[in-house]
Parts: structure tokens; C-alpha cells; sequence
């Protein structure tokens, strides 16, 4: 691929499965699921959910908890990449994909706007001020280009991919990118409309997988120009490989059955790496645990790299955390090489004839140079990234 | 007796038909052409999984019906007969 | 990047022709709304009537979905029938999609079903198509475009940042070409948060270069452009570049200033920083009203008069400020035209539009 590379420098995480990246460890070694009733809101619904733990202090902001999880994960990714809170004096974008935040969905302004014909404006200032890229960018004084990615769940990934494209191309040396969401009304209503939350905890790829669980949080990557990481004396031996995104053009919810967006996005993600699928060590897959999304992800998966390629989920820990999901998983991803090693695919217990394909049942070695992550989402949105590791760290 | 029972299945299953055409935007189908028997997925009136959840809530909207997953909707939701069937069985 | 088809949909019409016809002939007034609540009256709106939009076959393939990706898909289609690119189905095309404010009517009538029927009963129909990337989704799916598939927002900069990763898209060749434009949608309780925080021109007249205390009108529609880096033979114009915010140069000489001033910031004397005395400037925001990304009726705009080589007047020239404003009608010939757009913030963005040679 034409072009320096794109190291990694950086990375943050915040989820239910911890508030950075090495409580997230620690929860994933230990196959925790710190799953529970919703508390953020009042619910009739049934549905166990993945809650990030408490904002702290410093982070909070009232009424945009969204806002609050992509602080903290950038803070993380900052301090790892060895950046202060200041970046003026770097040309630095900023592309976070989410869903709810992108949206006035606030009910209580809602119904008063429905009763009584007016509403505070208050829900409203939060919106017009909410723009998630454009506040991460003035909280960390970016000047170069910032982007809100609203491609649902594959947001995250999508991103991180436009972020790729802009290093690349010259047009900023250093990005903070990922995703962020909120646990949220809306969406729990609306997957719970579909048909497609589960009342227990999920089972990606499992046999009898139920459905997901929604969870919220942030995961955000400093991706930096070589050259701009040499320049600041800072080395990194991760870097962003490749990204592939492709749409199925076939229906507003459900997968493409052969998953014709998903493989061409994969390909394109690994032709951009110059690798084959068997130099992926492993895959961080979407997996859900919804019925249609594991059989059509597992099914390509299984054609692209062969029914005993090491793969895992990491949904089970952290719930599906929709415009998050793409970018905590890129940082789950990283997190595999770097480490050498991926937690269980916790929820997975017995093996679907129609997949044909196990994750991985437990802590399992990691020894390779790259790895995959993949997101799909409504709409037939697909994207997939490639995180590479240098072999000489 | 038996009269009055007939003019109520009747009458669900016009109600279910208008509320298929409404409810699910269907635009070039009257409720008069949906046949009782005719297969309301695939071949037929062609709805997709998308209808399949959304005639979940029309039903707990307008008959205050609770179908509780889609493996029993898979059978209730064959044909505007099977519907009005589970919705004369079921009704509150 | 060069433009090789456009799709306009807007207040006064479906196709290039319509908007070439409202460049021509000027203001109109736009239609009123009631207001449903408060104190009552009605204001103006320059809404879309898709009533009236001649169609058949397309919207065929969308009947579950809301109006805003009707629209998106619509001005897709004709940006795509327009480009005149003889292979372009057998292309890998990349779709951006833009959008200020996404569904928020399709939001609200999900509410509505929470708040009616409960949180168990709330249509999956209505939620899948608030989700922002429906509009895309339904472009992918009736235009059956496999390439990379994206629905951004950055508010009033939501079009432009969108521009510039297409221009990133085909540079780096991620695609052949890239279907980019926007989507936006008047609705009641939008219109009321306007009426709130803006001020709404009574008479439905925006005028642009009053700037302080400045007007609003809300408007909707989608326009899209069909971009690639082809041969620049029957293009409409190149988009030289795109720059958002941060770090500017003085930029190209130009022929025209078009500014994309159209009440959505109370104060917008920040758009008398890039008026100059030596190019005239001009805003066509009273034709297709108030909306995040007017910018790209704008580009639009500046596009057709660089094809045509004819550049339109002015539709409300209201000068308080003296600005050297383009008042008739020019056949002189035109190569270059900048778009601008400021934020909240006062940062700015530019779209230097170029003919083609």
C-alpha cells in the first residue's frame, strides 16, 4: 500500500468489562460478564445489559454520557501515545463513529413538547452541542479535519477507516479515532421491537444463541503517521494494516444470507495489508448473538479462513455497544497482538452445524503478526480493519 | 350462534387485512385483494422478516396480542386465516 | 475530483432543470406551516412535496421508508442517470451520504410509539429508519451500489467534510467514483427548536448578507454529485479543493464568492471576512431556505454556472453591510468559484470550485 504506515501509538477502552484497557484485561482473563438490570433509566423492559460502571468526576458531563465515555477512552489513548491534552501544535483529525448521540431522541423533551406544546431547550442546547467529533476535537484542541460517523454499528470501524484514509492522504499526521455510545432508551426499544435482544446473557455463535445484549462505552486508537511518530521520538510496533468497507445493497435489517459485503470488505481489508487470510493470526468477529448475524459472519468467516481459524467475540463482555463496538474492538484487537494472547469467547458453549465454526473456548496463545476485526451493520453497512504488529518487538 | 361467530372471524379478518395494508405501507394491494389463504411471506404477498416483527407489534397495538417469539410466529402468521384463527383463540 | 452528475431535489422540484429555473427566475415565497402548538399563527417553510415529484418505478422499491431517504434516493438516482458514464454500473461506487439532523420526524414518531403503546410495542419498521444510514442504505439497496457505504454528520460542515473524503476516497482509489451528497428534513418539533433558538424571517425572506441580527427560513432536500477522476470531457466542474475549518490560505483567485449564509447562526458576521471589493459575492440560501447542509445546493449552484458559463444574480440583495454583491445575470467567463460556510465557532470552509478546461 502506497504511503507510510499508520502506527497505532495509542489506545483506550472503556466498557462494562472495565474502565481501561488493563481492567478489561483482568475481566477478560477472568471470563467475567459484569452484566445487569438497566439502571441508567427506568425500564420495563427484561433486558440484562452491559452498563459502564460510573463516569468519573472528572469526565462527567450532564446529560451526555456519551460524550463522557469518548473523553475517557481518548484520555487513555492520549497518555499511551505519550500526548497531552493540548494538540494545537500538531495537525491532528478526529473521526468517532456513534449512533444515539448523533440524534435528539431525549423522551422527557419530547413528551413535554407533545403535552404542552414547548419544551426547555436544554435537551436541545445538548444536541446542537453534542456533535461527538467536534467536541473531542475542541477538548483536545484538533485543528485538522473531525467527522461524526453515523453508519449504526458499524460506525466504529467505519471511522477508523476514515481516519486511515486521512493520514494517508496527508490531510492531518496524527487521529484520534473510534466510536462511542451511550446505553439509551431508543435503541434497547428498537432492538427489542426487532425481536433480537436476549433476556440472558448472549452466546455468540453458540447453537442456541438468544439474541444480543446492548451495552455502551468507548474505545478510541491515536493513529499516527511514521513519520510523525519519529518526529516526536515515540515508536509503536502496532499499526492499521488496511480497512475494507462494503455495502450488501439487499435489505434495511438483515445480512446479505451470503454475506457478499462482509467477504468483499474483508478481502479488500487484507489486499490493502498485502496479506493473505492465512496470516491472520486471529479474528475479533462482530458476533452478536443474534441468530442472523453469527450464521452469515461465521459462515464467511469459515470460507475465507478455514472452519479451525483461532476467532473470538468479545460481545459477551461487553454487550453490544453499537457506534462503540467497532472502535473497543479494534482496541481488543491491538490488545490480542500486543499481548499474545485472546480471553475465551465467553457465552459460546455448543457448537452450530450451520456455522461450523467454534470460537475460541479459552484463553488461547497468540504468536502472529496480524489480526482482523470485523463490524456489520443495519442497512448492510460492512467493514473490516487489519491490525498489524512489527515482528521485531 | 354459529352466525354471529362467523360474522366475527369475518370481521378480524378484515380488520387484520386493513391493518397489513396500513401498517406495513403495503402500496399496491387493496385489503380486498389479500386473499384468507393466501401465504403472507415469499411467494404471496411477499413480506420479509422486517414485517414479520413489525406484524408482531400491530398485533399487541390493535388486538392486544402478545406473540411471544418468532418460531410461533412462524405458524400464526402463514395466511390471513391462520392470523384471525390465533386472534379469536387469544383475543383479551 | 471532478462532477459528472447531479440530482436536485427541493423545494421547487425534482431535476437540474427546476434548479436551473429557481437560479433564473429568483425568490419566491415559500409556503406557511401552522404551527401546531404555542401560540399558533403559522410560519414559512420551503418544504418538499413529494406529492408532486414524478415517480413511479423508484419509490416502488421503498415502501416502508420515510421521506427523508426518499429523497436521498431520488437525487441519487439522477445524479446517476445524469453522469452519462457509459459503464458506470459495472464501477465499484462509494456512496456519502450527509446529513445535518438525520430522520428526526422517523425519531419522533418512534417516541410517539413508546410514549402510546409502550416501550414493548414500538414499530421496528419506524426505528430501523430513523437510524441515520437508512437514506444510504436505501440508496445502496434500489441503486444497487456495492462500494463503501458511509452517513456522516458535522452539522453546518457536514457536506463538506463529506466532499473531502470523497476527493480521499478516489485519491487513494478506494473507488471509482463516489456518489456524495446530502439529506436533510424540515419537521414540527425541528421547527420548533429553530423558532426558539434562531430567528425566523416573518415574510420567508432569508437575507443572506444581513448578517446580524441574521434570518431563517427552514428548508428541505437532497442533491447529489456523482464524483470521480476521470477524463474531465462533459464534466460539470472540478472541485479543486475542499478545506474544513483550521489552517486556510488565501486560496485561488475566483470569479464568484457564493456564501452559504442563511440564518442558522445568529450572528453571521463572520462571513464578512471572506467578502472582498474585487470579486463579487452572491447566496442562493433564499431559493431552497435554511438547513445544515445548504452548502450543498450551494456547490451545486456553482457548479451549474460554471458548466453553463452564465452566473446568476443575487435572489435578495439586501445590502446593509455594502458588500460588492453580483446583481444581474454574467456571461462574462467564469473558472473559478468559491463556496464558504462558517460555524458556530467562526471556523470557516471552502469549496473551490474549478471549470473544467
Amino acid at each position: 500500500m502506497k504511503g507510510e504506515r499508520v502506527l497505532i501509538t495509542g489506545c483506550g477502552a472503556v466498557s462494562a468489562a472495565g474502565m481501561n484497557r488493563s481492567e478489561t484485561l483482568d475481566v477478560f482473563a477472568r471470563g467475567q460478564r459484569n452484566a445487569g438490570p438497566v439502571t441508567l433509566f427506568e425500564t420495563a423492559l427484561p433486558y440484562p445489559v452491559f452498563e459502564v460502571r460510573e463516569i468519573p468526576r472528572a469526565f462527567f458531563l450532564e446529560g451526555q454520557r456519551t460524550l463522557s465515555l469518548a473523553l475517557i477512552a481518548a484520555d487513555e489513548a492520549l497518555g499511551e501515545a505519550r500526548l497531552s491534552k493540548d494538540l494545537s501544535s500538531y495537525r491532528v483529525g478526529v473521526c468517532m463513529g456513534t449512533t444515539v448521540a448523533s440524534q435528539l431522541n431525549d423522551i422527557e423533551f419530547y413528551r413535554s413538547y407533545r403535552t404542552h406544546g414547548s419544551a426547555p431547550m436544554t435537551a436541545a442546547h445538548r444536541y446542537v452541542n453534542g456533535n461527538i467529533a467536534e467536541h473531542l476535537a475542541r477538548a483536545v484542541k484538533a485543528r485538522g479535519p473531525s467527522l461524526t460517523v453515523v453508519n449504526a454499528c458499524s460506525s466504529g470501524t467505519d471511522a477508523i477507516g476514515v481516519a486511515l484514509s486521512w493520514l494517508r492522504s496527508g490531510l492531518c499526521d496524527i487521529a484520534l479515532a473510534g466510536g462511542a455510545d451511550e446505553m439509551n432508551r431508543i435503541p434497547l426499544c428498537g432492538f427489542g421491537s426487532l425481536g433480537i435482544v436476549n433476556e440472558g446473557l448472549c452466546a455468540p455463535f453458540d447453537r442456541d444463541r438468544q439474541g444480543l445484549n446492548l451495552g455502551e462505552g468507548a474505545g478510541v486508537l491515536v493513529l499516527e503517521t511514521a513519520a510523525s511518530a519519529r518526529r516526536r521520538g515515540n515508536a509503536a510496533d502496532l499499526y492499521l494494516a488496511g480497512y475494507g468497507s462494503e455495502s450488501d445493497a439487499y435489505h434495511l435489517t438483515a445480512p446479505h444470507p451470503e454475506g457478499v459485503g462482509l467477504r468483499a470488505s474483508i478481502n479488500r481489508a487484507l489486499a490493502e495489508s498485502g496479506i493473505a487470510p492465512q496470516d491472520v493470526s486471529f479474528v475479533n468477529a462482530h458476533g452478536t448473538g443474534t441468530i442472523d448475524n453469527d450464521v452469515v459472519e461465521g459462515k464467511v468467516l469459515r470460507d475465507l479462513f478455514g472452519a479451525d481459524v483461532t476467532m473470538l467475540s468479545t460481545k459477551g463482555f461487553t454487550g453490544h455497544t453499537l457506534g462503540a463496538a467497532g472502535g473497543l474492538e479494534a482496541v481488543f484487537t491491538a490488545a490480542g497482538l500486543q499481548e499474545g494472547w485472546i480471553p475465551a469467547s465467553i457465552g459460546f458453549s455448543t457448537l452450530d452445524e450451520d456455522i461450523g465454526l467454534a470460537p475460541a473456548r479459552k484463553k488461547t496463545t497468540i504468536t502472529g503478526r496480524y489480526a482482523l476485526s470485523t463490524s456489520l451493520a443495519f442497512g448492510g453497512n460492512n467493514a473490516a480493519l487489519v491490525v498489524g504488529r512489527d515482528g521485531k518487538a | 350462534m354459529e352466525n354471529t361467530k362467523e360474522q366475527a372471524l369475518s370481521q378480524v379478518k378484515k380488520d387484520l387485512k386493513e391493518m397489513l395494508v396500513s401498517g406495513l405501507s403495503l402500496d399496491d394491494v387493496t385489503p380486498d385483494e389479500i386473499k384468507d389463504d393466501e401465504p403472507l411471506f415469499g411467494e404471496g404477498l411477499g413480506l420479509d422478516s422486517l414485517d414479520a416483527v413489525e406484524i408482531v407489534v400491530l398485533l399487541q397495538r390493535n388486538f392486544n396480542i402478545e406473540v411471544k417469539d418468532m418460531d410461533q410466529g412462524r405458524e400464526i402468521f402463514q395466511s390471513v386465516n391462520t392470523l384471525a384463527d390465533y386472534v379469536i383463540k387469544n383475543r383479551k | 475530483m471532478n462532477i459528472y452528475g447531479m440530482g436536485v431535489l427541493f423545494n421547487r422540484g425534482r431535476g437540474i432543470a427546476s434548479y436551473e429555473a429557481a437560479l433564473r427566475q429568483g425568490w419566491q415565497k415559500p409556503s406557511e406551516v401552522e404551527a401546531p402548538y404555542g401560540p399558533g399563527g403559522t410560519y414559512p417553510v420551503y418544504q418538499v412535496d413529494l406529492e408532486q415529484i414524478p415517480d413511479r418505478t423508484i419509490l416502488k422499491k421503498m415502501r416502508r421508508s420515510d421521506k427523508l431517504s426518499k429523497m436521498a434516493v431520488l437525487a441519487a438516482h439522477d445524479a446517476v442517470d445524469d453522469c452519462g458514464i457509459p459503464d458506470i454500473r459495472q464501477k465499484n461506487v462509494g456512496i456519502i451520504v450527509a446529513t445535518g439532523h438525520g430522520a428526526h420526524p422517523t425519531t419522533f414518531e418512534f417516541l410517539d410509539g413508546i410514549l402510546d403503546f409502550g416501550e414493548a410495542a414500538a414499530s421496528p419498521t419506524v426505528f430501523s429508519n430513523s437510524v441515520h444510514n437508512a437514506a444510504a442504505s436505501y440508496i445502496a439497496s434500489v441503486l444497487d451500489i456495492h462500494g463503501p457505504t458511509l452517513t456522516v454528520t458535522q452539522f453546518l460542515f457536514s457536506f463538506q467534510a463529506a466532499l473531502q473524503l470523497a476527493k480521499v476516497w478516489l485519491e487513494e482509489e478506494r473507488c471509482d467514483y463516489v456518489l456524495v451528497g446530502s439529506a436533510d428534513l424540515y419537521g414540527e418539533v425541528m421547527g420548533y427548536i429553530g423558532n426558539s433558538m434562531l430567528t425566523t424571517a416573518d415574510d420567508g425572506k432569508i437575507r443572506p448578507f444581513h448578517f446580524k441580527p441574521s434570518s431563517h427560513v427552514p428548508g428541505e432536500g437532497s442533491v447529489f454529485f456523482l464524483a470521480g477522476n476521470g477524463p474531465s470531457q462533459s464534466v460539470y466542474c472540478s472541485v479543486a479543493d475542499v478545506s474544513v475549518g483550521g489552517d486556510q490560505g488565501d486560496g485561488a483567485p475566483a470569479d464568484l464568492i457564493i456564501l452559504d449564509a442563511d440564518g442558522m447562526l445568529p450572528d453571521e458576521t463572520a462571513y464578512l471576512a471572506s467578502v472582498s471589493g474585487d470579486i463579487p459575492a452572491a447566496s442562493y440560501t433564499p431559493l431552497f431556505g435554511s438547513m445544515m447542509t445548504g452548502s450543498a445546493f450551494t456547490c451545486a449552484a456553482g457548479a451549474l454556472m460554471l458548466k453553463n458559463q452564465v452566473l446568476y444574480p443575487n435572489p435578495v440583495v439586501d445590502n446593509p453591510h455594502d458588500v460588492r454583491l453580483l446583481k444581474e445575470k454574467t456571461d462574462a467567463p467564469a473558472r473559478a468559484i468559491h463556496c464558504i460556510r462558517y460555524n458556530a465557532h467562526a471556523e470557516r470552509a471552502v469549496i473551490n470550485l474549478r471549470g473544467a478546461p
